[in-house]
């Protein structure tokens, strides 16, 4: 198992390299110039003179490839240099923004835990029964309903009518409740589909026949066999989902005006502060491949076969 | 095993529902938190879409100007129609040459830690501001300032490299000319690179902040003006419009003051509901598109007077401003100083229109729906900022306005950073452009239009008489005659006008909208201040 996970982690460096590269070469792309941006955000008026000296200051006039070593060579040491719009360290801003996303994501897995692990299994053992339907109909509801106009629902039915819940911010645990419910549903539902379809496949194996034929209970045949092999396709799209949920509640942060790296993206986004953006997708970037080697190493636990290559 | 599992689920199920109780206790707002049996504190809760920043008066962004103001004062105020009034300085004098301006300072000013507002005080602020003049630039105040002297304890002298006529305007600006207390200065004495405390002698004074979170503010006990009815400001930091109505119905926020925090959708549904007062403001600034008189079709003046009659503007204040706005005629409001000229507006005449087209020669052929000259066609680029949902919907009325005169427009919206670049470039036929508002308008405004990288100069630039204009620009911010001043202006706007160069909509104004327990709501001349101190609690 050591191995595997030394063999995981040295084959990440490589991607890393060409997501630093992919996401250096992308900025550059953007057509408008970084030194007029930088200027425009402090109030100087772009003049020529001025956006030369600019340029020279943050290193834009170097050749390129020079741009990208001198940049790599900072973010190796954390440092991403500084917001254009706050001219504060940008690693410092994401690091006091993250652990709001962090907490707002952790709250919305729990809920897709709970949520999607008991209808996915009794909607597989229940198959073609009313409670299937109904898991059936939630599922294609919570797929397809778009988080801004999911949220707002919500916070009119629970917070505007029933007066239950906050409608926005962050404080005590009410607060969570409804962004984290906003951001989980979607996955929740997906999961809910997910898990039912890997547990019929699984139903329906050899050895779950042999199990029944060997006399084990039906609690014990689909608790620790069939739920447990039927968690690993579950797993790996977890390990995806996370990283989405990760990036990808800017949506849900802005909506419930929840103080994280999404509302923060956001604004950088607007603003063209490039330092932000860079270092943010790196950030991104980085969360995805660790939690795909997280889950790599889960699926490794769950399943000897993956661990050990598949051949044994 | 089902039974297991069914005890499972009703976990899952329970756990659920106790997160969701957990919170309800929090869910409603305090408004008037209990202190310690003493009389309950009057706090107001207001929203903004962006976290305060800094406060540093000297800077700009990310600081807010409304916040900047609750802690700031300037020297003197600009009151309704223009007029200048006395604030932390009491009168002035202006020397004959018009290049001395001496002001005699209010005694009775502290800053919000107790220190006294004073000349030496005052002339470390000018001086911190003037050692950063590039950031300045922009304002011609701050580059028309030679040197500031501290005449006695209460006075002050600002000396000028020439006469310049709109400084007192300019210095009732929300920033970069207001006072901080001597303990916020940096030990470098630079505030270009930060403040050590938002220290002010304004009436409200910053006591708690989360940085995207809410900022609290309360009375600054030093206070020399009228004090505030209320204890405390809140300001929570709301980004979405949506999720700040929804909070406002829940009275978790007890005013939304401003312009375009709230679609104007919403604006409507809570003006129509009956439940809440609002308000709107009088003219503050106007919505406009500047047309390229350096750039294809609109180059010709008959093509861009023909555009000035082809929009019915009250149908647009009507659907798209459900009335919050005015119908704007000119460029700037009449109210405005030197600006009140009996122009004679453009009447929406799609006949007219016509006319001047095909005068032209931009004609309509048999079976066609856009107008063409020598092959080509009458086609327009209209850029505007894709994030802005009130350019949006105009720029959509305006296509199908045009193409019942023979005009292809074409949309072109993009984020902002694109949309400054083509201003800036003069990559456009026609594009939003948006007066600046007191104590701005028309100077600074008209100031700008000398300068490449704004869209009022690439607008202008085809015109024959550009350089002219712009000679009459450089003559009005230096006269020391008011009646010359007033012809130059005339003469500036008037040209402007008849070269059709702008496309003015609508006059945009800050709307109010607040609980009926909320009393004393005004508005001020400068649109990016928020007057509290009359507001009250009932």
């Amino acid at each position: 198992m050591e191995r595997f996970i030394v063999n995981r982690i040295i084959s990440l460096v490589p991607v890393l390299l060409g997501i630093s590269l992919l996401t250096f070469i992308l900025i550059q792309l953007v057509p408008v110039d970084p030194a007029e941006v930088y200027l425009r955000l402090s109030q100087i008026p772009p003049t020529d003179e001025a956006v030369a000296v600019t340029r020279a200051e943050l290193g834009l006039d170097k050749p390129l490839y020079q741009q990208y070593f001198d940049w790599l060579r900072k973010v190796v040491q954390l440092d991403f240099g500084l917001s254009f719009v706050t001219k504060e360290p940008v690693m410092e801003e994401l690091l006091y923004y993250f652990p709001a996303t962090l907490k707002l994501t952790a709250a919305s897995l729990v809920i897709v835990l709970l949520i999607s692990i008991p209808l996915g299994v009794f909607s597989a053992l229940y198959k073609d029964t009313a409670f299937d339907q109904m898991c059936r109909i939630f599922a294609f509801i919570g797929a397809s309903m778009p988080s801004f106009w999911l949220g707002f629902v919500l916070v009119y039915i629970l917070s505007l009518k029933l007066d239950l819940l906050p409608v926005y911010g962050r404080g005590t645990l009410a607060h969570l409740v409804l962004p984290a419910t906003t951001l989980a549903l979607g996955s929740a539902a997906v999961y809910t589909r997910l898990l039912r379809t890997s547990m019929l496949e699984n139903l329906n194996q050899n050895f779950v026949l042999y199990a029944k034929a060997r006399g084990l209970k039906e609690r014990l045949i689909v608790v620790r066999y069939v739920l447990k092999n039927a968690l690993i396709p579950v797993v790996i799209a977890f390990g995806m989902t996370l990283g989405h949920m990760l990036a990808g509640s800017v949506i849900v942060e802005n909506v419930f005006a929840w103080p994280g790296v999404g509302r923060y993206i956001v604004s950088s986004i607007f603003n063209r502060d490039y330092p932000v953006i860079q270092a943010y997708v790196l950030f991104m970037a980085v969360n995805f491949v660790l939690l795909n080697l997280i889950v790599d190493i889960i699926c490794g636990l769950l399943d000897p076969r993956i661990r050990l290559g598949g051949d044994r | 095993m089902m039974k297991r599992l069914k005890k499972i689920s009703l976990i899952s199920m329970l756990l659920i529902l106790a997160i969701a109780i957990s919170g309800c206790g929090g869910g409603t707002s305090s408004k008037a938190p209990s202190d310690n049996g003493q009389q309950a504190e009057k706090v107001l809760t207001i929203s903004w879409a962006q976290d305060v920043g800094n406060l540093n008066p000297h800077l700009y962004s990310p600081s807010q100007m409304f916040a900047q103001d609750f802690v700031y004062e300037s020297l003197v105020e600009y009151g309704e129609g223009g007029t200048i009034k006395p604030h932390l300085a009491e009168n002035w004098t202006i020397s004959p040459d018009g290049k001395v301006y001496t002001f005699n300072l209010r005694q009775d000013v502290k800053f919000s830690d107790g220190t006294e507002f004073n000349a030496m005080v005052a002339k470390k602020n000018f001086d911190a501001v003037l050692a950063n003049r590039d950031r300045h630039k922009w304002l011609e105040l701050v580059n028309q300032i030679d040197g500031v002297n501290a005449v006695d304890e209460y006075t002050i002298e600002i000396i000028f490299k020439n006469p310049y006529y709109p400084a007192l305007q300019e210095l009732s600006l929300i920033r970069p000319l207001r006072f901080l207390g001597d303990a916020g200065f940096p030990d470098n004495g630079k505030t270009s690179e930060g403040i050590k405390a938002p220290i002010g002698t304004g009436p409200w004074v910053l006591e708690d902040y989360k940085q995207n979170e809410y900022a609290v503010f309360v009375k600054n006990q030093y206070y020399w003006g009228a004090k505030p009815k209320i204890d405390k400001v809140v300001v929570k930091i709301i980004p979405d419009g949506e999720t700040r109505v929804i909070a406002f119905e829940k009275q978790e926020i007890d005013l939304i003051f401003g312009s375009g925090l709230i679609s104007l959708d919403s604006f409507r549904q809570l003006r129509d509901s009956g439940k809440y007062q609002t308000m709107i403001s009088n003219p503050l600034t106007t919505q406009a598109l500047a047309l390229n008189s350096n750039r294809g079709p609109t180059k010709e003046q008959a093509v861009r007077v023909a555009l000035q009659h082809g929009v019915n503007k009250q149908a647009l204040i009507d659907n798209i401003f459900y009335g919050t706005e005015v119908k704007a005629d000119t460029l700037f409001s009449p109210q405005f100083p030197y600006c009140d000229l009996g122009l004679q507006p453009y009447a929406y005449n799609v006949e007219k229109a016509k006319t001047i087209l095909e005068s032209a020669g931009w004609v309509l052929k048999a079976g066609q729906e856009f107008r063409e000259k020598n092959g080509q066609l009458l086609e327009l680029e209209l850029c505007f900022d894709s994030a802005n949902n009130v350019q949006k919907a105009l720029a959509e009325a305006l296509q199908g306005e045009y193409r019942k005169i023979g005009v292809k427009l074409n949309l072109i919206g993009e984020e902002r950073q694109s949309y400054n670049q083509r201003q800036k470039d003069g990559n456009f036929n026609l594009i939003f452009n948006d007066t600046w508002g007191a104590p701005y308008d028309p100077h600074s405004l008209v100031s700008s239009m000398r300068v490449p990288s704004h869209a009022d100069y690439q607008a202008q630039a085809g015109l024959p008489m550009k350089a002219e204009i712009d000679a009459k620009i450089n003559e009005v911010l230096l006269s020391t005659d008011k009646k010359e001043r007033q012809d130059l202006y005339r003469y500036i706007l008037s040209t402007l006008h008849e070269q059709a160069v702008y496309l003015p909509l609508s006059h945009g104004t800050n709307i109010a909208v607040f609980h009926k327990n909320i009393t004393g709501v005004s508005f001020d001349p400068q649109k990016n201040r928020i007057p509290l101190v009359n507001v009250d609690i009932k």
